[in-house]
This record gives C-alpha cells, sequence and structure tokens, in this order.
C-alpha cells in the first residue's frame, strides 16, 4: 500500500519518420489505498502510461514515484495484470505459478509457509480444486483470476491492471468484477485499472480518469463516491456515466 | 468423455498392432509362395537369426558399439548446440554470422562431409562421431533459436515484471517457453543422429576394432548372410522406436502435451 | 473399414505393377565391369560376339556399382551373367544361389603393399595399423586370412584391422601415407602402388598365401537363365571363350577397343597385359582349395570336394 504520484510524463514514438505523440504532460496523483481506474478511447495511450508506470517503458520527461521515491526499471513492486490470458507460466500448475514468484522474491523459504500463502490466495479466487491444473486446462476467467491471486499474494506497493477483463464474457466479466472489488475492499491494495468500458471504470474505481486521443492528456478527472453495490440502473451511476461518455472521444480515423 | 477417448486409443492401438501382424504374415508366406525365400528370408528365419546372432553371435558387441557412437555424438552434439544458441541470444553479431553457417552447412548431408571428415581426422570412431554431431548440430540450434524467436513477449514482460533478469529470466522463462521447439529438435537429431552413424559405418566399413550396426549390415550384405542383415536392419528399427517410444513419446507426453505448449 | 480396405488395395494394385516382367527368351542381361581382368567382356561386347553366334540375341549391359551388387542382382533375377571374384562366387554358392561358372576369366597378381617399412612381415603388424580390403568376404581379404593363417596360425587373426575401401581410394591413402598401413589389392592398383616410393610388398598372394596359381575371377550364369535358354547361353559362353583367347594370346590386337576402356595408353595397357602372373583363362584354378579354406575359416558352411559341382 503506497502513494503514487505520476508528474508530468510525456512520452513519443518514431513512427515512419514521423514523430507520434503519445503521452502528453500527464500527472496523475494517488493515495495509498486508491481504486484509480483510466477511461480511454481504443489506442489512445492508456497501456503506454500504465507501461511506464510498470517500468516497461520510459517517458521522454516527467517522473514517477512510490512514497515519494522515483521508481526504479521493472520489477515485482509494480506488478502488472494483463489482458492477454497468456500470462501464467503454462509449464506450471496453478499452486506453482503462485508459489513460484514468492520463492523467487524471498517472500519465504519456508515450504509449508509458501503453500499457506498459496492456498490463501487460491482460495479467495475460488481455485482451490484447480491446485494442480495447468493454465491449459483452465478458461480465460480462472487464468486472470489466478494472475490477480499470484500479483496479490506478492503484496506489491501497486498493483496495475492493463484491461485485464477486456477479452472475457459479459458474465465472467461482471463476476470477475465483483470479486476484484472484494479483494480491494480486504487488502486496500493501491490499484490502476485501465479499461475502455464506461460501465466498468464506475463499478471499481475510487477514482477515474479519462483520457483523450492522442497525444493523452488527462482530460477529466472525478472522484467515485456512489456506494456498493454500484448499480447502473440507479440516478447516480446513469449521470456519472453520461458524463464520462461526454468526456469520451470516440473513434477520429 | 473420457471412455470415448479411451476407446479411441484403444482402437488405433488395435489397428496399429493387426498391421503388423498383418505385415508379419505376408513376410512370413509371400517369400515362400513367390519362390524368393533366398532374397527375403521369412519372418521366422530373420527372427531366429536375430535372436542367434544377438545372444550368441556379435550383434550385441555392434549394437553396444553403436549406441556408444551415437550418445557420444548426441552428448557432444547439444552440448555445442546449447553454447552457440545461447551465443545468439546474446550477441546479435554472432547469431548473424549463425545465420550464414548454418545455411551453409544445415542442408549439406553428414555422408556427404564423410571423405572430408576423413583427410582431416582420419577413419575410425572420431570421423562417425563428427558426422554424428554435424547431422544434429544445426536442427538442434535451428530449433532452439526458433523456440527463442517465438516466446510470447508478455511472457518475457511477464518474467521481468516478477524480478527475474539475465540468467535466471533465460533459465527459469526463456528455455521452458522454448522447450517445444528444442524438444522437436532433439527428435529430429535422434532420428538423423541414428540415419547418419548407420549410413556412415556402411560407407567407412568398420571403423577398425568391432564397427557398429552399419559395418554388420555391411559385413552381413558380403557373406551373403540375408537372414542377418535382416537382424542388423531389425535391431537399427526397435532400437529407433524404443527411444522414441519409451524416451521421447513419453518425454513429449509429460511436459509440451500436457502443459498444452505446441510447436 | 471400408475405406481401410480400399486404401490397403491400392496399395497392393501399385506394387504388382512393379513386379509384372515377362522376360523374353532372347534376351540375356549381362553385368559390365571395367578393370583388366574384365576385358573379355569388354571384347564381348565390342566386337558382337554374342551375335557372331546367337544372331536373335537381344544383349543388355547393366552398369552395377559393385561386386556385392552384381551378386545381388543376380540373386533376384535381374542379371543372368556376371563376372566376380572366386571368394564372392562361392559364398552365394555354398548359400544354395541358382548359379554356377561358365567360365573363368584370368589370373592376376594380387598382394598386400604396405608403407611402413617397419613391417617386414605379418607379424610386425600392430593391433593399430589398418589394412584396406574392398570389402568382408572379397578375394583379397580371403587372401589375406589364408596368409595369416600360414605367418600367424590364425586365419582370423587380423579380421581386426581390416576395414572396407574402395580400391582407388585405398591406394590413394596408401601411397600418400595417410591412415592406412597396408593395402590387399589386384591390377592395376597393386602395379601403381608396388611402382611408388616407400612402398614394399609383405604378401605375395601366389607366394605367401596361396602356394599356387589361381583363378581370380570368374563369370558365372544363373540357371533360370540355362533353362530359359540353352542356346543363348551356349552363345555367351563360346562368346566369352572367344574372347579370353584374344585376350591371353594377342592383347595387342585390341588394345584401340580395351586401353581406352581401362584409361590407359596403348604401352601401359601392354605392360600390364605382360607382367609376370597376368593370365586369361578358361578353365578355373584353385577353387576347391579356396573353397576348402573358406569352410575350414568358417566363411561358408558347404563344400564339395568336386569342381563339377561349382560349374555348369
Amino acid at each position: 500500500m503506497s502513494s503514487l504520484q505520476v508528474n508530468n510524463i510525456s512520452k513519443s514514438y518514431q513512427l515512419d519518420n514521423k514523430e507520434l505523440n503519445v503521452l502528453n504532460d500527464i500527472s496523475i496523483s494517488l493515495d495509498s489505498g486508491d481504486f484509480l481506474t483510466i477511461l480511454g478511447p481504443s489506442g489512445c495511450g492508456k497501456s503506454t502510461l500504465i507501461r511506464c508506470i510498470c517500468g516497461m517503458e520510459t517517458p521522454d520527461s516527467g517522473e514517477i514515484l512510490i512514497d515519494g521515491k522515483p521508481i526504479d526499471g521493472i520489477g515485482p513492486e509494480r506488478l502488472m495484470v494483463f489482458q492477454d490470458f497468456n500470462q501464467l507460466f503454462p509449464w506450471k500448475t496453478v499452486e506453482e505459478n503462485i508459489v513460484f514468484p514468492l520463492k523467487l522474491n524471498n517472500v519465504s523459504n519456508n515450504k509449508v509457509e509458501l503453500n499457506e500463502i498459496a492456498e490463501e490466495f487460491m482460495d479467495i479466487v475460488n481455485l482451490k480444486q484447480f491446485r494442480n491444473a495447468y493454465p491449459n486446462q483452465l478458461s480465460g476467467g480462472m487464468r486472470q483470476r489466478v494472475a490477480i491471486a499470484r500479483s496479490l499474494a506478492l503484496n506489491p506497493k501497486v498493483l496495475l491492471m492493463d484491461e485485464p477483463f477486456g477479452a472475457l464474457d459479459a458474465q465472467t466479466r461482471a463476476i470477475l468484477q465483483k470479486e476484484l472489488y472484494q479483494l480491494w475492499e480486504k487488502f486496500k491494495t493501491t490499484i490502476i485499472f485501465i479499461t475502455h468500458n464506461v460501465q466498468e471504470a464506475i463499478i471499481l474505481g475510487s477514482k477515474i480518469i479519462v483520457l483523450g486521443l492522442m497525444p493523452a492528456t488527462v482530460k477529466f478527472e472525478t472522484t467515485n463516491t456512489i456506494p456498493y453495490p454500484r448499480m447502473p440502473e440507479t440516478k447516480e451511476f446513469m449521470s456519472l456515466w453520461k458524463e464520462l461518455y461526454g468526456h469520451l472521444e470516440t473513434k477520429r480515423f | 468423455m473420457t471412455d470415448k477417448v479411451n476407446g479411441e486409443k484403444n482402437k488405433s492401438r488395435l489397428t496399429k498392432i493387426s498391421f503388423l501382424l498383418a505385415l508379419f504374415l505376408i513376410w512370413e508366406f509371400v517369400p515362400v509362395w513367390t519362390n524368393s525365400a533366398k532374397i527375403i528370408p521369412p519372418f521366422h528365419k530373420v527372427m531366429v537369426a536375430f535372436w542367434t546372432n544377438l545372444w550368441h553371435g556379435d550383434l550385441l558387441q555392434h549394437v553396444a558399439y553403436s549406441l556408444q557412437l551415437i550418445f557420444t555424438g548426441i552428448l557432444i552434439g547439444m552440448i555445442l548446440a546449447f553454447v552457440l544458441t545461447a551465443l545468439c541470444i546474446v550477441s546479435k553479431r554472432f547469431n548473424d554470422i549463425m545465420d550464414v553457417v548454418i545455411s551453409i552447412m544445415h542442408p549439406l548431408p553428414g555422408i556427404a562431409l564423410l571423405p572430408v571428415v576423413m583427410l582431416i581426422v582420419g577413419l575410425g570412431a572420431k570421423s562417425i562421431i563428427i558426422i554424428i554431431v554435424h547431422s544434429i548440430l544445426w536442427p538442434l540450434i535451428v530449433n532452439a533459436l526458433a523456440g527463442f524467436n517465438s516466446i510470447p513477449k508478455i511472457q518475457i514482460e511477464l518474467g521481468k515484471n516478477l524480478g527475474m533478469k539475465g540468467v535466471k529470466l533465460i533459465w527459469l522463462v526463456m528455455i521452458p517457453n522454448a522447450f517445444p521447439y528444442i524438444l522437436s529438435g532433439i527428435k529430429i537429431s535422434w532420428a538423423r543422429s541414428w540415419r547418419a552413424l548407420v549410413s556412415a559405418e556402411m560407407v567407412f566399413g568398420a571403423s577398425g576394432m568391432v564397427g557398429g550396426l552399419g559395418w554388420y549390415i555391411y559385413k552381413t550384405r558380403f557373406f551373403m548372410d540375408v537372414s542377418g542383415m535382416f537382424a542388423g536392419l531389425i535391431s537399427v528399427i526397435i532400437i529407433g522406436m524404443l527411444v522414441d517410444e519409451f524416451v521421447l513419446k513419453s518425454i513429449e507426453k509429460n511436459t509440451v502435451k500436457k502443459w498444452g505448449m505446441s510447436v | 473399414m471400408k475405406k481401410l480396405l480400399t486404401s490397403l488395395l491400392m496399395v497392393i494394385l501399385v506394387l504388382s505393377l512393379f513386379s509384372c516382367s515377362s522376360k523374353d527368351p532372347d534376351k540375356v542381361v549381362i553385368a559390365q565391369q571395367f578393370g583388366l581382368g574384365y576385358a573379355p567382356l569388354t571384347l564381348v561386347k565390342e566386337l558382337n560376339l554374342i551375335e557372331k553366334y546367337y544372331p536373335n540375341a537381344k544383349i543388355e549391359w547393366a552398369q552395377l556399382g559393385s561386386g556385392g551388387s552384381i551378386r545381388e542382382a543376380m540373386a533376384a533375377g535381374q542379371v543372368d551373367v556376371g563376372s566376380m571374384g572366386v571368394p564372392p562366387f562361392l559364398i552365394a554358392w555354398a548359400k544354395g544361389y541358382d548359379y554356377k561358372i561358365m567360365t573363368a576369366l584370368c589370373e592376376m597378381p594380387l598382394g598386400l603393399q604396405t608403407n611402413r617399412p617397419e613391417v617386414k612381415s605379418l607379424k610386425d603388424i600392430s593391433p593399430q595399423m589398418k589394412i584396406a580390403t574392398p570389402s568382408p568376404g572379397s578375394i583379397q581379404h580371403i587372401l589375406l586370412s589364408m596368409a595369416s593363417e600360414k605367418e600367424l596360425g590364425d586365419a582370423t587373426a587380423l579380421d581386426r584391422n581390416v576395414i572396407a575401401m574402395a580400391h582407388p581410394d585405398a591406394a590413394n591413402a596408401l601411397i600418400n601415407k595417410i591412415e592406412i598401413a597396408a593395402h590387399f589389392t589386384s591390377p592395376p592398383y597393386i602395379f601403381m602402388e608396388l611402382e611408388s616410393e616407400g612402398i614394399h610388398q609383405v604378401v605375395d598372394a601366389e607366394k605367401d598365401a596361396f602356394g599356387e596359381a589361381f583363378t581370380f575371377l570368374v563369370t558365372a550364369g544363373t540357371g533360370k537363365f540355362k533353362t530359359r535358354n540353352p542356346e543363348l547361353f551356349e552363345a555367351v559362353n563360346t562368346a566369352l571363350r572367344e574372347a579370353i583367347a584374344i585376350m591371353e594370346n594377342d592383347p595387342g590386337s585390341v588394345s584401340d577397343i580395351v586401353a581406352p576402356t581401362l584409361n590407359l595408353d596403348r604401352e601401359t595397357y601392354l605392360r600390364y597385359c605382360n607382367w609376370p602372373g597376368v593370365k586369361f583363362e578358361t578353365e578355373p584354378r584353385g577353387m576347391l582349395k579356396f573353397l576348402d579354406f573358406m569352410n575350414r575359416a568358417g566363411y561358408v558352411s558347404k563344400t564339395t570336394s568336386e569342381q563339377r559341382d561349382l560349374m555348369w
């Protein structure tokens, strides 16, 4: 649980000898335990933003601070959950996929203790009976659950989620949204969650940011105070939805 | 559902076994009917020759010699392939050079190299091992490199994100990800090394001393010991099949197939 | 099941296409070989000697890679007449193959040459020294076994030194002193080796191995051919004998025909023809002695005391 400061970061790519400005002077400030959802149209650069925070990419200018200290490359203090279902190690069982990173990061060297942690997190995501299954035997939703459980077990300072439910069917997606919310309630991890689904942004986020298109700038920022469970039929949900949707630029090209 | 799968498996096994049985029956009777038992001895004669040569003749010695050469060759080939592949991954320049070397060497049959190898290291076990190494090295490297190039970007990012880099990342993430390709390289290599060995020995004649199965087949040919010749062939087939069935297939079944990672 | 049966039927149909061959009785397939000893075959072909005795003959000259493959082709019925060394003939004869000798071809000087000055006799050959012969069971290999029985008391004493190598490769290796220490060979390679620097003979086949003069090559014909057309069979036999007589009595008269096939100039050709120990003949010599030795040494498991049994 940590606070996160993104100060004026910008980034451009070279594309066919043209400079493509992807992020333009973006600043975000999160307190410890915030759940930020970032909304933006497809291709607006929100993935680049979260990859910069993860350390997979470096911004051209600006700084990113965790608890006041600049981040240092990629590492397990800022864990990413991807949209791709192929984010588990196929040659490891569900349990091994959770235990392996714990061992790797010296969370514990005690086998019993490691198993207890794995047990706890498999239980939380309801996958205990699949502990010995390999990822290819699991559905997409189950795999995303394992990925979330693995990340939470490592107790990261910030959990980064790049449209993790984007490739799931609507029903599974709704269930996982609920589960993720409950996990956040329980662990109060600082989360940044990227989506282009307005409803998802409202259901999950305690803070919501809307990014503009090319280059991405923070167009709108709000705190979400709708009480749980957040039902789309309610008036306040509807009005927030309309407001966010209004800020969301749709495709221009 | 598993019942159905098992049923299909049994059916497939039954088809294979009955095909073999039919083949043996044809082999047993057709040579007698067509009066060509001298050219193709009936199946039971070949099996008797195989059995007696194995236990009372020198067939076993030849088998042991061949296996010794082949395992030496495979071991050296694998170590070399490992080192060269690692260098290719580490250095882009080395990879470029390797590209050229592979395109020169890969299509070159080992047997074609034999005269050159003989000139340099002479006759004998050394030349045969070099031919074996040549015939497996390139497919191993080509496959391993294909494996490393096809590792999903996400798996590497994930590994880094979980705190791995350098050797750890290669060993714990990249190699397992490339494993299906590496394994298929090994499967190809086994078949190729076995072929290289037998044909090299047949071209060479013996490498002095005992000689392997190729030499055995060659020798029986000149003494017109047709049953012995078939016994040699059968040994080649049996060893090839045993290793394929019980070693390679079971590795495959317990790894890539189980993990759902096919090439 | 139906699909399976249909596909099996297809396979059988395709296979049976290969075996459909009916033989014309006037046709004879003769294996062609090159080398001084095979010169009579070349004459038979170039002088059309068979046609002289059987005008309707349709002769096919088959080009095969080696003596071993000629024997195999004869066993498979693809070749009717072929020449080979005496031991290879005896090995197949003892296995019960349906063929016998029509005529002998020649005697030749054979011997074991070495490039190691320290090797004065077979006793000086160390286990590391490799001896090249064309193949196991070849006349060169059997003569080496005979010599080792005489000198070392054991016919198989040098079997572990023996490697198989084609004549030209082995001659090259011996002369350039790579890899092999000795080479048991026949003309023209034996001539080339003996005329090269630093090479001397360890075993003279006639003197040190066999003990007397012996036939080197014979020509064999299959029983099938003899039954199919006895007249043609006789014509081939007569033609061969005529050619052998020419080679023995007046090799100079056919030098224009034979020398180019051996890649020799006329002079060298004549020198080789007149080399001591080179003799073209029709009556085989030493057959039973070879057979007896090979039987004792375990190379064949059938013997006879009548040369008749080996000849048509």
